[in-house]
């Protein structure tokens, strides 16, 4: 099946740091494949250096078919890229229902998915007129994610979502991914091994700014070496980071 | 718990309430009614000045982070072009046509972009080229701005300071002769199609090309040539036709003009000279200040160094007292009668027109797409941009909106203070005071902070006046303010940038 997005040995500089130094990444349409690798090792630049919010200097990104690398952040995200980031940027001076409506590409967007994500997060249909500063970091977690599926996006890109939540929350997550991985492809960073593992069809291991390791999650449960080596012992941890 | 959340929600706007009470007890009984409704209006008008600056610079700030230190001369740009339509037109129907032809040139873009797509050029000359043309675009534009007599020009600009008389077309200047005009527009023409080539980055094949954009691109050239020319054939009779006017109506349009001005020349300092410089905001902020220079020279090159008097419109300029508001609006007269005070009409005017900025910001700001866009953004602009929105197109609304707010209110200020190439700079340090106490990106801190100054300048006059202290008392006022609010609350009464 040919690759829905397919990122080509790329070099990211942040400033005068030389942070990614040779990323390639393929995901297949409707898989879950994570980002692995201990913190600082360019998991998140990878997937801003996708987006175009940190453009890579060299090498390729092809996203459906096409090059994207260069262009503008918001020209990517239009063509159908979602972004959870990091630390929920959830907009705390919005409302929730603001926070949906303002990922519309066009009218009326939210309105059609509107019954889906409060499926999915039906905490978010209860605090529908809070604003974004009154939520709690799990209720924010939901927005930030709930956020990205308003728009049609193809294809999105989550920066870990279990960060600092509680166990519960964390359960919730899971089926939540797992519940729209089912139209939407995903691409995840996550800390949480048991829950990248019980997730991602494919995984991708980052090593100070390379991708050293890849293959089917499967395989890499059994292979406690090398989740040693490169991922610390998180293994069978499920409070998210330490 | 209510209560208490209402208390820390809403703790800044309650303290404040209450200190106005207070304060206007206090004064009531030691001023007595009369002076105390006297200096108090004052204050609010000057408050209403004070925030029709602070608007546009809180909201640039807290968006994009750029200190505009020509925003005064936008207050000040604003008043000349609204002042200047209001007396003699002549000028602005000189310029108005040159204006659409430079713009009409640009247009070009769409169009030349896919002829020059695939020209074959080294890398080297891919990089000079557009810098040449840049060049000469700014060369060509010189001569057809200088010309053969740039005077001839900028005598069109000024006017004759005709006091007291009552022909309409007292002071209305001849039209620069169609013989030495022509070439002009023209110049121009090429001039804005030159840029276009240049931004059309010849030999570049990394830029896409759009087919149906060109064919748009002719359509909106052939638009703006024909309004080129429709606009050299009013040059003469335009202004006629707009001192004859009814004077109210003349006013209102000269508020538009002078707003209109101010946002298209928002437009054109974002994307020419701020754009490149977001990464660098010390350079903005030097900039911006150079930029302000170039405008004063530029006034003072057309107007000559004066200060002119706009006479007030005739809906405000009737001898005698109304004896309240509504009596005002049947005798449309200088003065009105407030609460026992007596009051120039004008000014309730410029209290009025900062309300009404104020409840469009709010409006613009909580009930439209684009304001929700502007608050996030205030946070977290990558954010924004990650969820497929264009946020450069929105800091340029955002700067030319600021800008053209700027603009009202110094057209908005003429008829009541001196027209100067130095007006705006007053108004400007009041601005950026206003904008720290109320906290940088809230629009409601700056509303509050102006009022506020407006308040401390009033009464500093006043008490100044009454205790025979020196006036510099009333001025230093907004600094000692400013001072007590940094202390107590260094984000602002408002701010939440940390």
């Amino acid at each position: 099946m040919e690759n829905i997005l397919e990122v080509n040995n790329i070099h990211t500089f942040i400033g005068q740091f030389h942070i990614l130094e040779g990323v390639s990444i393929a995901v297949q349409p409707g898989t879950i494949t994570v980002l692995l690798g201990r913190n600082g090792a360019g998991k998140t630049t990878t997937l801003k250096s996708i987006l175009g919010l940190t453009p890579p200097r060299e090498g390729t990104v092809l996203y459906d078919g096409r090059e994207i690398q260069g262009k503008r952040a918001y020209d990517i995200a239009s063509m159908g890229i979602g972004y959870v980031p990091e630390h929920r940027a959830v907009f705390r001076d919005l409302s929730v229902g603001e926070n949906l409506k303002i990922a519309e590409r066009n009218k009326g967007d939210f309105e059609r998915k509107a019954d889906f994500i409060f499926n999915l997060f039906p905490d978010l249909k209860r605090l529908y007129k809070l604003p974004g500063n009154h939520l709690s970091g799990g209720q924010q977690q939901m927005l930030a994610v709930a956020r990205a599926l308003v728009p049609d996006n193809k294809l999105l890109l989550i920066d870990e979502p279990s960060e600092g939540l509680a166990p519960i929350l964390i359960q919730q997550m899971m089926e939540a991914i797992r519940t729209l991985s089912a139209t939407t492809t995903v691409l995840l960073v996550e800390q949480n091994f048991l829950m990248a593992s019980r997730l991602a069809k494919y995984f991708y291991i980052i090593d100070d700014g390379k991708s050293v390791h890849e293959g089917l999650m499967e395989d890499l449960v059994q292979d406690e070496e090398m989740i040693h080596q490169y991922l610390g012992t998180s293994m069978g941890s499920t409070g998210g980071k330490k | 718990m209510k209560l208490k959340e209402l208390w820390q929600e809403n703790r800044m706007l309650i303290v404040l309430a209450v200190l106005v009470v207070i304060l206007s007890i206090l004064g009531l009984t030691g001023m007595g009614t009369q002076s105390f409704v006297r200096t108090a209006l004052s204050g609010l008008t000057l408050g209403s000045l004070f925030f029709m600056v602070a608007a546009g610079l809180t909201l640039i700030f807290g968006l994009m982070d750029v200190l505009n230190f020509a925003h005064g001369s936008m207050f000040m740009l604003g008043a000349y072009m609204g002042w200047q339509f209001y007396t003699n037109p002549t000028f602005l129907f000189g310029i108005a046509p040159l204006i659409a032809a430079f713009i009409a040139g640009i247009s070009l873009l769409s169009v030349i972009q896919p002829l020059v797509v695939g020209w074959e050029l080294s890398e080297n000359w891919q990089k000079q080229l557009p810098n040449l043309l840049n060049i000469a675009a700014v060369v060509l534009g010189f001569i057809a701005l200088r010309g053969v007599d740039f005077l001839g020009l900028a005598d069109t600009a000024m006017v004759s300071i005709a006091v007291g008389n009552t022909d309409p077309l007292a002071e209305i200047s001849a039209q620069e002769a169609f013989a030495s005009f022509w070439f002009r527009p023209l110049l121009l023409m090429a001039s804005g199609a030159l840029m276009a080539l240049a931004s059309a980055r010849p030999g570049d094949k990394t830029r896409s090309v759009d087919k149906s954009a060109a064919k748009r691109g002719w359509i909106g050239f052939g638009l703006l040539v024909a309004l080129t020319v429709l606009l050299v054939l009013v040059r003469e009779s335009g202004p006629v036709a707009v001192l004859l006017m009814n004077g109210d109506l003349r006013f209102f349009l000269a508020l538009l003009v002078g707003t209109a001005a101010g946002f298209g020349l928002g437009v054109a300092v974002e994307r020419v000279l701020v754009r490149t410089l977001y990464v660098r905001p010390f350079f903005i902020v030097l900039m911006t200040l150079g930029l302000s220079f170039v405008i004063r020279e530029t006034v003072q090159l057309l107007w000559d160094p004066l200060a002119y008097q706009m006479s007030r419109p005739p809906a405000f300029s009737q001898p005698g007292k109304a004896e309240n508001l509504l009596a005002w609006f049947s005798g449309n007269n200088t003065t009105v009668n407030i609460l026992g005070v007596t009051f120039p009409s004008y000014r309730i005017f410029i209290i009025l027109l900062g309300i009404i900025m104020f409840i469009g910001v709010i409006l613009l700001m909580q009930r439209t797409r684009i304001g929700m866009i502007i608050r996030a953004g205030v946070q977290d602009r990558e954010m924004v941009e990650a969820l497929g929105i264009n946020v450069q197109a929105v800091f340029l609304l955002v700067f030319a909106l600021g800008t053209a707010m700027a603009a009202l209110g110094g057209i908005g200020a003429a008829p009541f203070i001196p027209v100067s190439p130095a007006m705006g700079d007053a108004y400007q340090m009041q601005g950026f005071i206003t904008v720290v106490i109320g906290g940088m990106g809230s629009y409601v801190g700056a509303f509050i902070g102006a009022m506020l100054l407006g308040m401390a300048r009033a009464f500093g006059d006043y008490f100044a006046l009454k205790l025979s202290l020196s006036p510099a008392i009333a001025e230093a006022s907004t600094v000692i303010i400013m001072v007590i609010v940094l202390l107590v609350r260094p984000a602002g009464l408002f701010g939440k940038k940390e």
